[in-house]
């Protein structure tokens, strides 16, 4: 672990009863980065964010918050971390500005005025004096971001800060995330909108089953994931791997092991994708599917269910199926 | 410090504070006012003298504060009882444990801001209660010539100081529950549990039960053995050792509560 990371992790376990919530996970976070943090519901991460918080402790494993260790007896650290974690919490009874107020008078010492100035930034100051109560969901999200910003923290660690926002709301987030990384803080991001992460990630890292399954710059994933997907019979399979390395170079193409079959991921150019399929059709092997570019949503069902997005969509279809 | 100015602007904000002495504010009125307007019936019935003695100075004086103990104190543990559990309930402990802030620092601090508005509510109901008992005197015609009775008045500061301690005692247990309970409907739940539950026991084992909190904060405070509804004799601590014993559940309530924090796993 180096100054170089924001935040590192290193064998994280933490278990609840017979359950394995983290399974050794190792993170690494690089300064200065919007890093998106991606998982399908009940990977871990919201364990990792308390974790991070000092909300639970690890079973095992360590933490290096800002370049020094985190875990118990060293709450300071956290002096120079804002976070956002689960649903935003305030109490009902206070206006908007009170109750940042109230978050104000613990944990680091906040700036006079920097209450004001958040009110601003998140496009509440016009509503600073109403009770939470009669806040909408994304309002108090709003509020939740600007209270994670209350102490300039070095590094922002967030929740699905999209949640509950409109459109409007998105950008506004997305602009003050990307202004802060500009600005050398780093922030993490956990979502479940990949389209937005994707706009916003420099890095992503992907959570299964508690434990990383990837984790780099979100163009390199994206490029080494292969450009082309194509489905053939299932007793194709192993000719058309040979002849689609044949044309897009030894080991470009990779037979997925998933539910259906017969689906063979090359790493082409996707503008190209026409000379694969002439090179099958002329050995007799026809493809039946053919799908070019991948984003992030098929890198992150491929990875987390070992699919296509086709095949997770084909799977919530079926009886019995669950989100 | 920050964490205790905090939680005292808080509680001037929270409806709760102000419902809570309403309550009581409303019901020493009703009370004292009531035996004032109905003194004519009551001489006419026996043992209407102990209902006079309600508004009938110095008496009062010591009556006033009886009634705040009993009724106060059970109001300060569920008042309590929704301050701490609301932090769990309401996720706001988690936003300053994620801040870095000290757990027991945190508890401890909201806890201090419940025992000045405790006190600041008691001082107020005091003045409230003696109003209400002169304006009940005056109704009933009894003379108020024993409000200035010097030997009372001088014991007064003492007496307010003990009660004081009764309450957020009380306080402290209802803080503590709802801290184990981690919630704002359970705490308050169990704390009337808990309240009735001793007096209840008093009834049956009275000589165990004087040893708890709510039954030593009622005698750290009142002079001389109380009387039950049926007449018989109720074992009370003597005051000085009841105070004792309501400092050591003052400060066991507390030390569970910051213990119970430290080691939470905080979610939700």
């Amino acid at each position: 672990m180096t100054e170089a990371l924001a935040l590192a992790t290193r064998g994280l376990i933490k278990r609840y009863g017979r359950t394995l919530a983290l399974d050794g996970l190792d993170l690494a976070v690089p300064s200065g980065t919007v890093y998106g943090f991606l998982g399908p519901n009940g990977a871990g991460k919201t364990t990792t964010l308390r974790i991070l918080t000092g909300l639970i402790h690890a079973d095992a494993g360590a933490v290096e918050l800002l370049g020094e260790p985190f875990g118990r007896g060293r709450r300071r650290r956290l002096f120079q971390v804002g976070a956002l974690i689960e649903s935003p919490s305030f109490y009902p009874f206070l206006s908007g500005r009170e109750n940042l107020r109230a978050v104000a008078a613990t944990g680091a010492p906040t700036a006079r005025g920097r209450v004001d100035e958040l009110l601003a930034t998140v496009g509440l100051a016009e509503r600073a004096r109403d009770r939470v109560s009669t806040y909408s969901l994304g309002m108090k999200q709003r509020l939740g971001i600007a209270a994670a910003l209350l102490s300039d923290p070095r590094l922002l660690l967030l929740d699905e800060p999209a949640n509950g926002l409109d459109p409007a709301g998105i950008v506004g987030m997305r602009d003050t995330l990307r202004g802060l990384a500009a600005a050398g803080k780093t922030v993490l991001v956990s979502s479940h909108i990949l389209g937005e992460v994707q706009q916003l990630a420099d890095m992503v890292g992907i959570i299964a089953h508690g434990k990383l399954v990837t984790q780099g710059p979100v163009n390199t994933l994206l490029a080494s994931s292969g450009g082309v997907r194509l489905r053939v019979e299932p007793a194709d399979v192993t000719r058309a791997v040979e002849l689609l390395d044949a044309t897009g170079g030894t080991g470009a193409a990779v037979a997925l092991d998933n539910a259906e079959g017969g689906w063979i991921r090359v790493r082409f150019d996707p503008m190209r994708a026409a000379e694969l399929n002439r090179s099958l059709a002329q050995a007799g092997i026809f493809a039946s599917r053919v799908e070019v570019g991948t984003d992030l949503e098929s890198l992150f069902l491929e990875l987390t269910s070992g699919g296509t997005a086709d095949d997770a969509t084909r799977r919530a279809g079926q009886p019995g199926a669950r989100w | 410090m920050r964490v205790f100015r905090s939680g005292l602007r808080k509680l001037v904000r929270r409806p709760a504070s102000w419902v809570s002495l309403g309550l009581l504010l409303a019901l020493l009125a009703l009370v004292f006012l009531a035996v004032g307007a109905s003194a004519r019936q009551l001489e006419s019935q026996e043992g209407s003298g102990n209902a006079l003695l309600l508004v009938t100075f110095p008496d009062a004086y010591e009556l006033v504060l009886g009634f705040i103990l009993g009724l106060g104190g059970l109001l300060a543990l569920l008042y309590a009882a929704a301050i701490a559990g609301s932090e769990w309930t309401w996720g706001t402990l988690k936003s300053a444990v994620a801040r870095g802030e000290g757990r027991s620092t945190y508890m401890i601090g909201t806890f201090a801001s419940v025992a000045v508005v405790v006190g600041v509510a008691l001082l107020v109901a005091y003045g409230f209660g003696l109003v209400a008992a002169v304006l009940g005197a005056t109704l009933a015609g009894v003379s108020t010539a024993g409000l200035n009775d010097s030997a009372t008045l001088g014991s007064l500061p003492e007496a307010l100081a003990r009660a004081w301690v009764a309450l957020i005692e009380q306080a402290a247990i209802g803080f503590a529950v709802a801290t184990i309970t981690r919630s704002q409907i359970a705490g308050i739940g169990v704390g009337i549990a808990l309240y009735f539950g001793e007096q209840f026991g008093g009834l049956f084992i009275g000589d165990i039960v004087k040893w708890f909190p709510f039954n030593a904060a009622n005698a750290a405070v009142v002079f001389g053995p109380t009387v039950s509804s049926n007449g018989q004799a109720v074992p009370t601590l003597e005051p000085n050792i009841a105070l004792l014993v309501v400092v050591a559940w003052l400060a066991g309530a507390l030390v569970v509560a910051s213990l119970i924090t430290e080691r939470a796993e905080i979610s939700g």
